[in-house]
């Protein structure tokens, strides 16, 4: 469940270090986004000498949330906290691995090139 | 391990059967079928493109310095990574065209198309078929460098051994003793 203002840890080597939410992508009055949601955020942190700066406004797939995640076969989902991936206009991350477990739904929801750079998918 | 289920699952409930009855299946209201066509994930042993196909149109199109990496620790969830490089956007372009052709080839005559998922096509720098089994990357020269697949799938995972590390850990702390004797203390 993340809306703007939420602020989120960064699963990948882009250089950003801390997000915040400030517009999901999709309808036009959306309120939560969810794992596999494209959001607009702002950098809060970034690490020094990389390409990213902080007051940056990118987008973002959301890889984990604290919001337990639901299968059609009853198991359930749940991260302890809330990351999310740099991606460009394309699609494309910037970073190039992600940490961290990735759920596969991402895969169903067409984010193959996060999923394959994971380390570990559930 | 759970990669294995949805597949297993999948080949219980769908036998091979001719169209027909599987039209009656349809009409029937056998809702689930259609919606197992959709996503890459559920397609399960019906893979569309096998390893032999994809290597034969990647190197139809000319496609560079083709890498086939299976399925080891680092990934499970399909058998084999096919990475290829293009010269061009619009090479890479051709790439993912010719694998979907492919596709659509190998199925023709059939009443359902199953088509590869395709990701990235508008940007031509990197490109992702996946046919469920089998996933082909397919990057120009500057992305194929940017994020060096190939080390990440062929390095060995480090975090196991974290684990394992863990794991004795526990087993120090915490012997089992089922007996009503007391402990004996290991030195």
């Amino acid at each position: 469940m993340i809306q703007p203002q939420t602020h989120l840890n960064v699963a990948d080597n882009s250089g950003a270090r801390e997000l915040m939410c400030i517009r999901i992508i999709g309808a036009s009055n959306r309120r939560y986004a969810h794992i596999g949601d494209i959001i607009v955020a702002v950098i809060k942190e970034a690490l020094p000498n990389t390409p990213l700066e902080r007051s940056e406004v990118i987008r973002a797939v959301i890889v984990r949330t604290c919001k337990e995640l639901k299968r059609d076969n009853g198991m359930i989902i749940r991260y302890d906290d809330n990351a999310a991936v740099v991606i460009d206009q394309e699609g494309n991350p910037k970073g190039t691995r992600v940490f961290g477990a990735i759920a596969r739904e991402l895969r169903q929801l067409s984010f193959t090139k996060i999923v394959s750079l994971a380390p570990e998918v559930l | 391990m759970w990669a294995a289920v949805p597949s297993l699952l999948l080949r219980s409930s769908l036998p091979p059967l001719p169209l027909g009855q599987l039209d009656q299946q349809l009409r029937l209201g056998f809702a689930g079928l259609r919606r197992f066509s959709t996503s890459p994930e559920n397609i399960g042993n019906r893979s569309f493109l096998d390893l032999q196909e994809v290597e034969k149109v990647l190197s139809d199109v000319k496609a560079g310095d083709v890498r086939i990496i299976p399925a080891g620790k680092h990934f499970e969830w399909a058998d084999y990574m096919v990475l290829a490089t293009g010269r061009s956007a619009w090479h890479v372009k051709n790439i993912a065209q010719a694998l979907v052709y492919k596709a659509k080839q190998k199925q023709k005559g059939n009443q359902q198309l199953i088509l590869p998922s395709v990701e990235g096509a508008e940007g031509g720098k990197w490109i992702v078929v996946d046919s469920g089994k089998v996933i082909v990357h397919a990057l120009d020269e500057k992305a194929r460098a940017y994020y060096d697949l190939e080390s990440l799938w062929l390095s060995e995972p480090p975090q196991k051994e974290l684990n394992q590390d863990l794991e004795k850990a526990f087993v120090k702390i915490r012997p089992k003793n089922n007996s009503k004797k007391p402990a004996k203390v290991t030195v």
